[in-house]
Order: structure tokens, then C-alpha cells, then sequence
């Protein structure tokens, strides 16, 4: 019982950010078609960013508001430098290349994420950076029994799923998410309705990479240990995730994200460290193979 | 002068005109390669060439090797396959593990190694090859993350976990082995040479045409004859054949592979490789793949910072050349593209002997005999299709409710309705793309409700498309061959050495495909894309590539919507031309001139029913009709 309570918080730690780097894919790809391969570099540099805020800029912060004045500094400031960066990536290596249909576009992305992960090694070194000690908050709170919960990943998932229904809210129940939705489905229709197309993009850039840095930060605080390439393995399983979900579905994307954490925290708990991943992936398939367009989706017969 | 009558002549001389630039092109071309080769014969011997620069070449080669493989899937099929790696990976460890634990000579395993990674693909891919574009790439990098985790976990003790297999030994042919620099150029080199050749003669084969049509237009492609799972899964079982082969070198020349040398990364590169070159394009190829192992050896001093402008380099050339650098032109190479040997060089002669000839289903004497319709009273007709108590339901909707529709040999039957009556999804009923949820479908007299649309048309039914369906990349002429595809047999072994069998079926198919395509009037757009040809144009290019397939019921949607007036009365004219043929048609249409000019029978559909069916005439004054169409007078 105590096992699965803790692979169960360990599960939704890690699933939150799946969830948080799924949304980022799965808003891109409604928008563009275009799976964003760099977004999982960007999930690297927020953590990179938030490490160098707590690192050399918080100080102010924690000494006036304590260690916790001093994260929600970094995740803020990660999450608005990493937006700007989505916002500048679309400029440079998509927006040019957008008319010339989608594989180029796949490449232009290949080439963004090797260009990122290659500049977070050439500024940060190619080693593991840890984040300070003395900026990450201690303490945990007791559940039940000997089940704890350390308060950084009480607040991780706290407020993962905050912004995950505040998300959920914007796209599903406001007039500008369902602009968002209608360019997802058709765009040529909805710029015809006077929807701002650039404006959805630039939302789009914006946000969820914004998303990604919190997950970067919060990762980071709950691993201490961060390296150049930790946005290739948390990329993919978040791109699987919203697979998972059905790509272009937000909603889907951060019940994908939750349940791989789970399903992966589960795995690792009671059968494997080593095949976890493979148990994934196996799963991923077999889900495909009896619902082909993810969990949550409608079937949309093609029209001949 | 009609579009069907337009003389010989003036289209021969615009034929002529193209033909002086082809030749210049192909010369040239040929010089380049000449040359090229040549450069590569002497590689080794040129003075700044260390051994170096020779294993760079070698590099160049093995992703030579991995981006040919992944172009076959990609580049022709249009599959995306971020997986490659993982079968790479199969290929270099069937070669570590079966020559380190029992000691098979690395040379026999190369085929073992292809036919491993091939069966490894075709058993994995094949559950779930019928999902689409992203789906299929995601599991595609499940697939290759899950090989890569599997050999670094050590399942047996097979694959010495993250430390990887080593002592590989060298490739050994009885008294000559290879063990130097310049032997392992040599060796891959000559493999690709090999390779190229072969896959050049399957892009020039019905297989390779099959390859393209999927990727242009899927359903467009199982309605003419393509058979796309058995393509699709074909496709991978030889791309990953021959990534099994590169894995096999790879091994031989490193003695040492590890699960690091087959990362997700690595499939990506191989992406990278053939969009850097272009999309089908085999030069291209060659060209990506180089580009992808010099580029960060050049700025090797600058050592970490080398993946960086790798990766700005990438994005720079897809902005700036978003198709590849050597796109795959079609249009330019003119019939000899397409690789058909002994083809006549002068092809007004070759137009003239078929037209001279007639189609090669009149010499045949395959499909339908002339019948002569006013002769037999038009109820005592045989039924060449029936549809019986038909119901198509999507979730709640009925949009199709227990219809019977015949069609009698030698008529033209209309199926005329208001917009949403259902007519479009009865068609795709009958053409298989949606199966009935109800009733049967009888086509000279045999059951073939529920068929895949490939073995529809292979019974004999061809059709059109309301909104044009053509392969949009693909020359006219290269359209029009695809629906004859199904009447040849040739497979993967044929189509590579281009037995005499096969460039039989061959110039059928193309014979065939030329009398159509003249029939219709589009003979002078032959090597234009179909994407340029303009609308009207572009719908009877589509009716050329139904009858292409010689059937023996053509089904027409809405033929006529988007053409102007000469346009249809040219179509009437047409029509009823293919009536005297012996084609028995059903169309749907809503130009009353044509339904009326045409037609011997009209069905009226409406809300999914019949509601009507008869000669035009009584069908003009039918209160029900005009209720339909008008709406009922108060």
C-alpha cells in the first residue's frame, strides 16, 4: 500500500510533466500539423534558465520572501524568457518554411532541436548541472502512515493541474479558445471567419513553451540534476503522450500525460526499472492498434 | 475542332520541341555521372587522401545506404518513419551476435542481417500499418526506442548491455578479405552501386509506380487497383532489408556496435537525409547523405560547436530549399522516365500504331462484347449491377436506406438527387470505400458487397471522383497507368532485373494508358503533372485513368460539375461514344442537359430512398420528382 501510494505521487509528479510538454506539442501540431520537435529543448532551457535565475538572480528574492520567493521568481522568469523563445523559434525555423508544406517543416524542427540542445551544451558544458541546495524548499507532509509528500512535489502537481484546468478552461469554454480549436480544424475557414491566424500562432508559441519551462523548473527541483539532452527523452514521452491523448485534442494531451506517468511510475514500481520504457511504448502500440486516432478523439471518416 | 478530334500533327510538334531539351539534359547528365564515377574509382589514389578522409567516404557511404533505405518508405511511399535506427540496430547486432556466439563468415550474414531486420519490420509494422501519417511515425519511434532499450538491457546475454558486442570480424571472401581503409570504400561503394541499380529499376516498375500513387493520394490508389497494405508493408520489408544491410557493414568495419550508435538521434539524421536531398529523388539521396557526415567533420576544430551549425544549417536549407537539392523532376524526363525499355523513339509513330491498333482490350477482346442496346427491350436487359436493399448508416444517420439500383449491359443509367440525397455514398458503397452496413451488391451476378475497393475495380468497376482525386505530382501519363496496374503480375524480383515478362506487362500498361489518354484528348499534356492541368482538363484525365482499367462498368460522379458549356457537350459527345464501345455507365449527375442527353434509365435518389425509376422522359414529369427537387406546391 505504501509502494503504490508512492509510485502513485511519483507517477503524477512525473506525468504533470509529461502533461505540461504534451500540451505544448498537441497545440502546435492542432495549429501547424507540425510536430515541434525543438519544444522538448525548450522544456531544457526553462530548466537551464530557472537553474541560472536561483542560481545567480533569485538572491534578492529568497533573502526578502525566503526559498519559495525565490522559485516562484525563477519559474516565472523561465516561463517568460522560454516564451519568447517559442515565439522567436516560429520566426526563424518555422514561419519561412510554413507554406512549403509539412516535411520540411519536420526537418526545420529536427534542425531546431539539435541547434538548441547543442547551444544549452555550449553555454551550460556538457555535464550534469545540480540545482542549489539552498534555493530548492525541504519539508513534507505527511499523508498517512509513512507515506510522505515532499512540499515541492505537492506544489508540482498542485499546480500542474491549476494551470492544466485553467488551460482546459481557456481553450474549451472562452471565445478565444474556440478560435483556437476552429484554426485547428480548419484554418483557411476560420481566417475567412476573421480569426486572426498569426495571432492563435503567436498564442500558441507562447504558451507552450511557456508550459514546458514550468515543467523544466519544476523538474529540476524535484530531481536537482539537470544535462543538455534532458529534453530528448521528455520530449518523446510527451510527444507520446499526446498521441496518446489524440494529437490536436488538449484535453487528451494532459490526460495522456497523467496516465503515461502512471502506467510508467506503476511499471518501474513493480516490475521493471530497465523495460520501463518499452512497456510504454508497447502500450502506446496496442492502444493504437485498437483505437487508431488516440483515446480521445472522434473518428472522422475522411471524406471521398 | 473538339477537344477528341485535334490532329496528330500539331501535337507531334510540340513533342519535338521538348524532346531537344531532354536529350541535352540526359547527356549532360550522363557526362556528370561519368565522371562522378570516375572520381570515385580514383578517390583513394589522389594524393590529399588519408585514410581519414577514406573512412569519412565510407561514413558517407553506410548513410548512403541508411537514407536509400528510409527514402523508400518516406521518399516514395510517403510513410512517416522515424524508426529507422532500430532496424539498423537488428542489422548490426544479427551480424555481432551470430558471428561472435557461433561464428557464421560476416559475408553470409549480409543477407541474413536484411532478411532479419526485414521480418523483424514486416512482423512488427504490420498490426498497425493502417494508421495515418503521425500516429505511424510515433510508433515507428516506439518501434526503434524499443530495439535500442531491448539491446541495451541484455535480454540472454545476447547483446552485453550498454557496453555493446565487440570483436566483430572483417568481411572475408575466401582468399581476399577486407580489412583496410581503402577495401572497406571499395566494398560499400560497390554495394550502393548495386543497390541504386536495382532500386532505380523498382522506382521504374509497376511497384515503384504503386510506391508513388499510395503517396499521392491513398484512396485514389486502392480505387484503381493498388492493393495498399500489401505496398505499404512491402515497402518496409525492403527499406528495412536494406538499413539490415548497412547495419551488417557498419558492424564488419567498426568490430564494435552499441545500442549509442542507435539512437533516436540516428533516425533522425536518416530523416534528415532524405529531405536534405529530396523527397524520392535517389541523386538526392547521395547528395543528403553526404552533406550529413562532411558538414560536421569540416568544422570538426570547432568541435562542440559543429552539432550547433548543423542544426542552424538544417534550418537554413529548408528555408531556402524547402523541396531538397535535387528534387525528383518527372516532367523533364518525358516517357523515357518512366524506364520502359525499347520504347520507339519516335513517339508520333508510336501513338499512330496504337491508335491504328484500337485498345488493347478490343484486341484482347477482354472485357464487354459490343452489345447493341436498341435491339433488346430495355427490362430484359441482363443486370450488369444491382444493388440490393443497400443501407449505409454512419453512427445514427442513414444516409443511404435499402436502395436497389440496376444498371443494364449496354445503357447508361443516371442516379440524379437533390444535394445530401446520399448518391456520392452509395457509390462509395459499391466501390467499397464504405461497406454497406446492409444488403448486397451483385456484379455480373456475383456477390461483391463489402470488397476492398482494389479488388473492386479488379472485378471490373471503375469510377471517378466527385472532387478529383488524381495523383497531383505524378505526370498525366503516369495517372493513367495506375489503373492497369492490377492486370499485371510482375513482383519485387521481376520488377528490380526487368525480366522480359515484366517490360511486356509493361508496355501494356503503357499502351493502354497512351489510347486512353489520346482517346480523351489530353495526348499533348502526357508528361505534364496533373496538378498544372486546369479543372476541366484535370476531371478527364480522371475519367482516361478509369477506363484505363478496361472495365466493364465505368461510374461516373458528377462527370460534368465544373466544366464549361463546350466542355459538356464535348463529354456528352464522349459518353455516348463509350456507349458504342459496350461500356456500360452509371453516373451521377445534376446537368439536367447531360443526364437527359445521355441517359437511358434515371434513378432518383432522395433522403437515402428511391424514389423513382424510369426512362427520362416519364422521369421530366414525375410529380414525385419535381416534389423532390422543388418541394411540394401548397
Amino acid at each position: 500500500m505504501e509502494m503504490f501510494a508512492e509510485q502513485l505521487i511519483n507517477g503524477l509528479t512525473i506525468g504533470s510533466f509529461y502533461a505540461l510538454v504534451a500540451i505544448g506539442y498537441t497545440m502546435v501540431y492542432g495549429v501547424m500539423k507540425l510536430i515541434n520537435f525543438a519544444h522538448g529543448d525548450l522544456f531544457t532551457l526553462g530548466s537551464y534558465l530557472g537553474y541560472t535565475i536561483l542560481v545567480i538572480g533569485a538572491g534578492w528574492a529568497t533573502a526578502t520572501f525566503g526559498v519559495w520567493g525565490g522559485v516562484i521568481v525563477a519559474v516565472i522568469g523561465a516561463m517568460i524568457g522560454i516564451g519568447f523563445a517559442g515565439l522567436l523559434l516560429e520566426k526563424v525555423a518555422y514561419a519561412p518554411v510554413y507554406k512549403a508544406g509539412r516535411l520540411p517543416l519536420v526537418v526545420s524542427a529536427l534542425g531546431a532541436s539539435i541547434f538548441i540542445s547543442n547551444a544549452i551544451m555550449a553555454i551550460w558544458g556538457p555535464r550534469y548541472q545540480a540545482y542549489p541546495q539552498a534555493s530548492i524548499p525541504t519539508g513534507s507532509l505527511v499523508l498517512f502512515g509513512d507515506v510522505r509528500i515532499t512540499y515541492v512535489r505537492l506544489v508540482t502537481i498542485l499546480v500542474s493541474l491549476g494551470l492544466m484546468a485553467l488551460m482546459y478552461y481557456i481553450i474549451e469554454k472562452t471565445t478565444f479558445g474556440s478560435a483556437v480549436r476552429a484554426s485547428a480544424l480548419d484554418k483557411d475557414t476560420a481566417t475567412l471567419m476573421g480569426i486572426d491566424f498569426k495571432k492563435i500562432i503567436r498564442f500558441v508559441f507562447f504558451v507552450g513553451p511557456s508550459l514546458g519551462a514550468l515543467a523544466g523548473v519544476f523538474a529540476g527541483l524535484n530531481y536537482s540534476r539537470i544535462i543538455f539532452n534532458l529534453g530528448q527523452t521528455y520530449g518523446l514521452k510527451a510527444f507520446t503522450a499526446s498521441i496518446l491523448g489524440g494529437i490536436g485534442n488538449i484535453p487528451g494531451a494532459m490526460i495522456g500525460g497523467l496516465l503515461l506517468g502512471l502506467m510508467e511510475a506503476l511499471f518501474e514500481g513493480y516490475v521493471s526499472g530497465a523495460w520501463k520504457n518499452v512497456f510504454v511504448f508497447v502500450i502506446l502500440i496496442v492502444i493504437l492498434i485498437i483505437r487508431p486516432t488516440g483515446l480521445i478523439s472522434e473518428k472522422i471518416a475522411e471524406k471521398v | 475542332m473538339s477537344n477528341f478530334t485535334r490532329t496528330i500533327t500539331d501535337r507531334i510538334n510540340k513533342f519535338q520541341g521538348a524532346r531537344a531539351t531532354i536529350f541535352k539534359n540526359k547527356r549532360q547528365r550522363r557526362i556528370l555521372l561519368i565522371v562522378l564515377i570516375g572520381l570515385m574509382l580514383v578517390f583513394p589514389f589522389l594524393p590529399f587522401v588519408s585514410n581519414y578522409w577514406l573512412d569519412v567516404g565510407f561514413f558517407v557511404g553506410i548513410y548512403v545506404l541508411l537514407g536509400l533505405s528510409l527514402n523508400i518508405v518516406l521518399g516514395e511511399v510517403g510513410l512517416f518513419n522515424l524508426g529507422q535506427a532500430g532496424f539498423y540496430a537488428i542489422g548490426a547486432y544479427t551480424t555481432g551476435i551470430l558471428y561472435t556466439q557461433l561464428n557464421i563468415p560476416i559475408v553470409l550474414l549480409l543477407p541474413i542481417s536484411a532478411i532479419v531486420a526485414g521480418a523483424v519490420a514486416y512482423l512488427t509494422v504490420s498490426p498497425i500499418i493502417h494508421l495515418k501519417g503521425d500516429y505511424l511515425c510515433i510508433v515507428t519511434i516506439g518501434i526503434g526506442e524499443i530495439i535500442r532499450i531491448t539491446a541495451n538491457n541484455n535480454p540472454f546475454g545476447l547483446t552485453n548491455g550498454p557496453n555493446g558486442i565487440t570483436g566483430i570480424g572483417n568481411p572475408d571472401f575466401g582468399l581476399f578479405s577486407i580489412r583496410t581503409s581503402t577495401q572497406f570504400f571499395y566494398y560499400v561503394w560497390i554495394i550502393i552501386a548495386l543497390v541504386i541499380v536495382a532500386l532505380i529499376n523498382l522506382q521504374k516498375s509497376r511497384i515503384g509506380r504503386a510506391w508513388n500513387y499510395i503517396r499521392e493520394d491513398e484512396i485514389a490508389a486502392e480505387s484503381n487497383g493498388i492493393d495498399v497494405r500489401h505496398y505499404k508493408l512491402l515497402a518496409f520489408l525492403i527499406g528495412t532489408a536494406l538499413a539490415g544491410v548497412a547495419g551488417n557493414i557498419y558492424g564488419s568495419k567498426m568490430m564494435i556496435i552499441s545500442p549509442d550508435n542507435f539512437t533516436f538521434m540516428e533516425s533522425c539524421l536518416i530523416f534528415a537525409i532524405v529531405l536534405l536531398g529530396g523527397l524520392g529523388s535517389i541523386p538526392g539521396n547521395v547528395l543528403g547523405a553526404a552533406i550529413i557526415v562532411i558538414f560536421p567533420e569540416i568544422f570538426r576544430e570547432f568541435a562542440s560547436y559543429r552539432m550547433l551549425f548543423f542544426g542552424a544549417a538544417l534550418v537554413v536549407m529548408m528555408v531556402f530549399r524547402p523541396g531538397g537539392i535535387l528534387p525528383r523532376r518527372r516532367s523533364q524526363a518525358g516517357f523515357s522516365g518512366l524506364g520502359i525499355a525499347n520504347l520507339p523513339t519516335d513517339e508520333n509513330q508510336y501513338i499512330e500504331n496504337i491508335v491504328a491498333q484500337g485498345s488493347v482490350a478490343q484486341r484482347t477482346g477482354a472485357p464487354s462484347q459490343a452489345v447493341h442496346p436498341e435491339s433488346v427491350p430495355s427490362g430484359e436487359k441482363r443486370r450488369v449491377l444491382e444493388t440490393q436493399q443497400v443501407t449505409i448508416n454512419f453512427g445514427g444517420l442513414i444516409a443511404v436506406n435499402k436502395f436497389d439500383l440496376n444498371v443494364r449491359e449496354g445503357e447508361i443509367t443516371a442516379l440524379i438527387g437533390p444535394n445530401g440525397a446520399g448518391k456520392t455514398t452509395l457509390f462509395n458503397g459499391i466501390t467499397g470505400i464504405y461497406p454497406p452496413t446492409k444488403g448486397r451488391i451483385i456484379f455480373m451476378d456475383e456477390d461483391i458487397t463489402a470488397l476492398k475497393p482494389h479488388k473492386i475495380i479488379a472485378k471490373g468497376i471503375a469510377r471517378t471522383f466527385q472532387n478529383i482525386r488524381l495523383f497531383p505530382s505524378l505526370t498525366c501519363i503516369e495517372n493513367v497507368m495506375s489503373s492497369p496496374h492490377y492486370h499485371a503480375t510482375a513482383g519485387p524480383w521481376e520488377s528490380i532485373v526487368h525480366t522480359s515478362r515484366q517490360r511486356k506487362e509493361e508496355h501494356l500498361i503503357l499502351e493502354t494508358a497512351v489510347y486512353r489518354l489520346h482517346q480523351i484528348g489530353l495526348w499533348e499534356y502526357r508528361n505534364e503533372l496533373a496538378k498544372n492541368l486546369p479543372y476541366g482538363k484535370q476531371k478527364l484525365l480522371e475519367i482516361a485513368r478509369a477506363l484505363a482499367s478496361s472495365p466493364k462498368l465505368l461510374i461516373l460522379d458528377e462527370p460534368s460539375s465544373g466544366l464549361n458549356d463546350k466542355e459538356s457537350e464535348a463529354l456528352i459527345e464522349f459518353l455516348l461514344k463509350l456507349k458504342t464501345e459496350g461500356f456500360p455507365l452509371l453516373l451521377i449527375e445534376h446537368d439536367m442537359n447531360v443526364v437527359m442527353g445521355t441517359s437511358d434509365r434515371i434513378t432518383v435518389m432522395d433522403m437515402g430512398s428511391k424514389i423513382a425509376e424510369d426512362v427520362p422522359s416519364r422521369i421530366y414529369n414525375d410529380p414525385k420528382v419535381i416534389e423532390a427537387y422543388l418541394g411540394k406546391e401548397e
